[in-house]
């Protein structure tokens, strides 16, 4: 059980900074609260007594989405459903409705944020992976003698480890900037023990951009997660697809590569297997919605994988 | 603590109120409101009991602070039935039987209802996924997804509005037909008041120290800051109990709260009535217990050994229940047999997991009667035990059974009534616990966990001439329907086929883990788990089908069963042909079968589970969009 003297709803960005600074040492920040009131339950962080919960969500900047040709920018208190109602965020980031889709489930994902996804920090967050395929930038804020003052680190930098991230006291998550990365194809390959309501045992984010013919790989991002203490980029598949012909050898021969990316400490051999079969079945799938030419992939690979 | 001014507009009606500040939406709606017709299932976002529409949009009140609400527009299950008239995803579920316990409806009937909200005309797959996010334990799925599309359909009026009344069927003409339930609207409608939605004036919170220990001596037990705490009106331990401890099933061994010592994870030692839960909360953390730890033994064959520690003085072996059966001589059995096949098998503890985790409320009438309202399964047998444990004739106690959330054999068990008994007369108040989903899985029993070994001699051709088997199960700490369980264990070992030449052994075995206790089947699973497996190993071995090898075993009509029972008629045989043709089931021994199989691949073999259906338009070149 969640127990607060005080339950605040700042109104803007000030407005939480002072809030923080009078509670400094007994306050709490929350959005969602998806994670924060699971988490306080017997089993895990068990009751927990905190003076003041500092609600985010109603604070305008980190409500703000502005989508660019080059950058996308996207508040943090952003619920993981816009990613589904707001077409022109979903077309510049296309492998993040895959994701919303098979994210908690139709109400929760009415309130999870993706600032609370990013700093919760799970190594099976969903929107991570996605996030670091877009080489996002994490915006954050806090106020110095009465200044806000505002700094920014990639996401690979940010994200340090399970639950740890880079985030100083009195500091706030302001949004996100992202490569918009509109005509990519995009897919988000996630597997657990159920359709909704599972963490990921793996999940992997693929975007995919072809030539005009929909036959050349001009360019590509993938990001995985769930299978190691933090997301990982998959800048040796993306160079070794980068500017090849789509053809299912390559796809094979890309999720055959080397690279050792399970280090989960819980069913690796299963793991590894999903891995290799999500590479291919995510590569098609991008492939597939970036316009692929009907005879790039053959029958018998999109049957597998599909 | 600041309350909130709470400003909303809940069911159409303006609202302004003060909340306290760590409430959730839910709390809120249910205890401040008394807006009971949605549930808490698991306070965890897992189960969707809870769902609610604010502004619109459904979300699980369970993970929303009330002060989220704030200017809001909430509508909850009693919003849908204007005036008492049911709408038609409502009359949908009743007309199609969607609903059991019932506890899960109300929160299913408003994701039904926003899932046609945002989709009309949603087909069957996209209802699924938009339900995605709410647990039923009963009903099961598929007549909730058919209520949905009669719904969708008569709303789009592709069936007339009758196709949601009750088919014809004349006086008394019943079987084989579909009637509906006539407690489903009051299900449906979130009416139905389950225990933990009772309220009365002046009513009690309780809630209950459990042990962190498995096996511990109690030393001491000071509740003195509890009771000085204010708002904290009593604190009970095992000293207060006036008559003669004990409850269970078969063997009383189980006191209310632990008694000198305790014997398992999560074992009730205290409990604490005060004005509000979380007033009860922080006294349930001033108690103070200091513990002397005693070796715990986990293991039911390392606790059947000599010099095991000892759960319960009254069973040195730890042996809570043991029974044998011998028909005919097995190992005669065994030599004249082609074959002799042994094996091992293990089924683990399984929680039941209904989804109204146990409440309860207790009061002392104008008469001194001693009532106790709770989801028993077993409410004459509770009331029996608890005229003894409080010292009162039977005729000043009375139990009553409020509607189950969910049993499956989960609620036979007498875990929490008698605290709430104690603390009615201690207090002459009203007293009500609403476990969370934690306790439940913590604290209240489990199927029993099994270990069994089993031979079984055959002849070339099929016929079974003998079967061994041992079986021992993990009890845990307390009785409860252990012996029961291994009767029917030991009765049903054998399955419904004619062995000449049986002997059979089942234990229940006393252990500090989590008591076991009845579950669904009740003790049939654990052994004909063995015995059904054992049979297909068989037959592989055999080079039968294994369909023929229980139809060359089966008991006909007429047949003795190795528990001297006369069977006048069997329907095995009949089970076997529709089980065999409902399967498609491509006859041959396992074996023989190779990569392609025959079964499987029809139409009506679910297909894996995908998800977005709502993509699926756009499924290729949606870049290019
Ligand atoms: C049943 C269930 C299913 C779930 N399924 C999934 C799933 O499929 N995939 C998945 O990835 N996650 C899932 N989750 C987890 C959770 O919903 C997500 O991680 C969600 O994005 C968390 O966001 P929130 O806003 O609710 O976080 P909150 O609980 O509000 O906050 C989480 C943490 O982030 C901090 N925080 C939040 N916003 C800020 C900010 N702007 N600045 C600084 N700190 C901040 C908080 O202090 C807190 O420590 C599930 C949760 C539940 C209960
Ligand atoms: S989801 Fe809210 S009570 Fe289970
Ligand atoms: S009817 Fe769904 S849980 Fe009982």
């Amino acid at each position: 059980m969640l127990i607060c003297d005080e339950y605040l709803t700042p109104t803007s960005l000030a407005e939480a900074f002072a809030a923080m600074e009078k509670n400094r040492g007994r306050y709490r920040v929350v959005a969602g609260c998806t994670d924060t009131l699971p988490w306080a339950r017997e089993g895990r962080a068990g009751d927990v007594e905190i003076p003041a919960l500092i609600d985010v969500t109603k604070i305008p900047e980190l409500n703000e989405r502005q989508v660019g040709d080059r950058r996308v920018r996207i508040g943090a208190a952003t619920p993981i459903q816009r990613f589904l109602d707001d077409a022109a965020l979903g077309r510049a980031m296309p492998a993040m409705p895959r994701c919303a889709v098979w994210f908690a489930d139709d109400q929760i994902r009415a309130q999870a944020t993706l600032g609370g996804n990013v700093v919760n920090a799970s190594p099976a967050a969903d929107a991570t992976p996605c996030l670091e395929a877009h080489d996002a930038v994490v915006e954050l804020a806090s106020a110095q003698n009465g200044k806000i003052v505002k700094r920014s680190m990639p996401l690979r930098d940010f994200i340090t480890g399970p639950g740890k991230t880079q985030l100083a006291e009195g500091e706030l998550v302001t949004g996100f900037e992202c490569d918009a990365l509109a005509g990519f194809g995009g897919s988000f390959e996630k597997v657990g023990h159920r359709r909704s309501l599972v963490i990921s045992v793996v999940c992997l984010a693929v975007m995919v951009k072809l030539d005009r013919d929909g036959r050349v790989i001009e360019d590509t991002r993938l990001a995985i997660a769930g299978i190691r203490p933090v997301p990982r980029r998959l800048r040796e598949i993306e160079d070794l697809l980068r500017g090849k012909k789509l053809t299912g050898a390559l796809l094979e021969e890309a999720a055959d590569m080397p690279l050792d990316l399970v280090q989960s400490r819980s069913r690796q051999e299963y793991r590894r297997d999903v891995v290799r079969g999500f590479l291919v079945r995510g590569l098609i799938a991008a492939s597939r919605r970036a316009g692929a030419s009907p005879d790039a992939l053959t029958q018998e690979l999109e049957a597998a994988y599909g | 603590m600041v309350d909130i001014r709470l400003n909303a507009t809940i069911n159409g009606r303006k609202v302004s109120r003060d909340a306290k500040p760590h409430l959730r939406l839910l709390d809120f709606l249910r205890d401040d409101l008394n807006l009971t017709g949605n549930k808490e299932g698991c306070g965890a976002g897992e189960c969707g009991t809870c769902s609610v529409f604010v502004d619109g949009m459904l979300v699980k009140s369970c993970l929303m602070p009330v002060a989220k609400a704030q200017g809001a527009t909430v509508d909850t299950i009693e919003s849908l039935a204007k005036s008492g008239e049911l709408s038609v995803l409502q009359k949908a579920f009743h007309k199609a039987g969607a609903s059991q316990c019932g506890y899960c409806i109300p929160g299913m009937v408003m994701a039904a209802t926003a899932a046609l909200r945002a989709n009309p005309f949603a087909d069957r797959e996209e209802i699924k996924e938009r339900l995605g996010g709410n647990i039923c334990r009963c009903t099961g799925y598929q007549k909730i997804f058919d209520a949905v599309e009669l719904a969708r359909d008569v709303q789009n009026g592709r069936l007339p509005a009758t196709a949601l009344l009750e088919t014809d069927t004349a006086d008394g003409d019943v079987i084989g037909k579909s009637v509906r339930r006539i407690d489903a609207p009051s299900k449906v409608s979130g009416r139905l008041k389950y225990a933990g939605d009772m309220i009365m004036p002046g009513m009690l919170h309780v809630q209950v120290l459990r042990s962190p220990h498995a096996h511990a001596r109690i030393v001491s037990i000071d509740t003195s800051a509890a009771l000085a705490m204010e708002g904290v009106e009593s604190v009970i331990t095992s000293a207060d109990v006036p008559g003669k401890d004990g409850f269970g099933v078969f063997v009383h061994d189980q006191p209310v709260m632990a008694h000198d010592k305790v014997r398992y994870v999560g074992e009730a030692v205290a409990a604490v009535a005060a004005e509000d839960a979380l007033t009860a909360k922080r006294a349930v953390a001033a108690i103070k217990v200091v513990y002397e730890q005693l070796t715990p033994v986990f293991d039911p064959d390392v606790a059947m050994r000599e010099g095991a520690a000892v759960v319960h003085d009254y069973a040195p072996d730890n042996i809570t229940k043991h029974i044998p059966i011998r028909v005919g001589d097995v190992e005669a059995g065994f030599a004249e047999s082609d074959l002799v096949i042994e094996e091992n098998y293990s089924t683990q503890a399984i929680e039941h997991a209904y989804l109204e985790p146990e409440a309860g409320l207790a009061y002392v009438d104008h008469d001194d009667v001693v009532t106790v309202v709770s989801p028993s399964q077993n409410i004459t047998h509770h009331r029996h035990m608890l005229a003894r444990i409080i010292a009162k004739p039977i005729s000043k106690v009375r139990f009553v059974m409020s509607p189950v959330g969910g049993g499956f054999g989960g609620k036979e068990d007498m875990i929490y009534q008698g605290m709430l008994a104690l603390l009615a007369m201690k207090t002459m108040r009203p007293v009500r616990l609403v476990y969370t989903r934690e306790e439940s899985i913590i604290s209240t029993a489990k199927r029993h966990p099994s270990r069994t070994n089993l031979r079984m001699g055959v002849m070339h051709d099929g016929r079974i001439k003998a079967l061994a088997m041992r079986m021992v199960c993990d009890g845990g700490a307390y009785g409860l329907s252990t012996e029961g369980v291994m009767r029917k264990a030991a009765i049903l070992a054998a399955g419904p086929y004619s062995i000449p030449n049986v002997r059979i052994d089942t234990y229940g075995i006393y252990t500090n883990n989590t008591p076991s206790g009845a579950f669904r089947s009740f003790g049939a699973l654990q052994t004909q788990f063995a015995t059904e497996s054992h049979l297909d190993i068989i037959a592989e071995r055999l080079g039968l089908d294994p369909f023929e090898i229980r139809r060359i075993n089966a008991m006909r009509d007429g047949a003795t069963t190795h528990t001297k029972q006369t069977l006048g008629s069997v329907s095995l045989m009949r089970a076997l042909e529709a089980a065999e043709q409902a399967s498609g089931w491509e006859a041959g021994a396992p074996a023989v079968r190779g990569e392609t199989r025959g079964d499987l691949g029809h139409d009506d073999v679910r297909p894996s589970v995908t998800l977005g259906t709502r993509f699926a338009a756009g499924d290729t070149q949606e870049a290019a969009e």
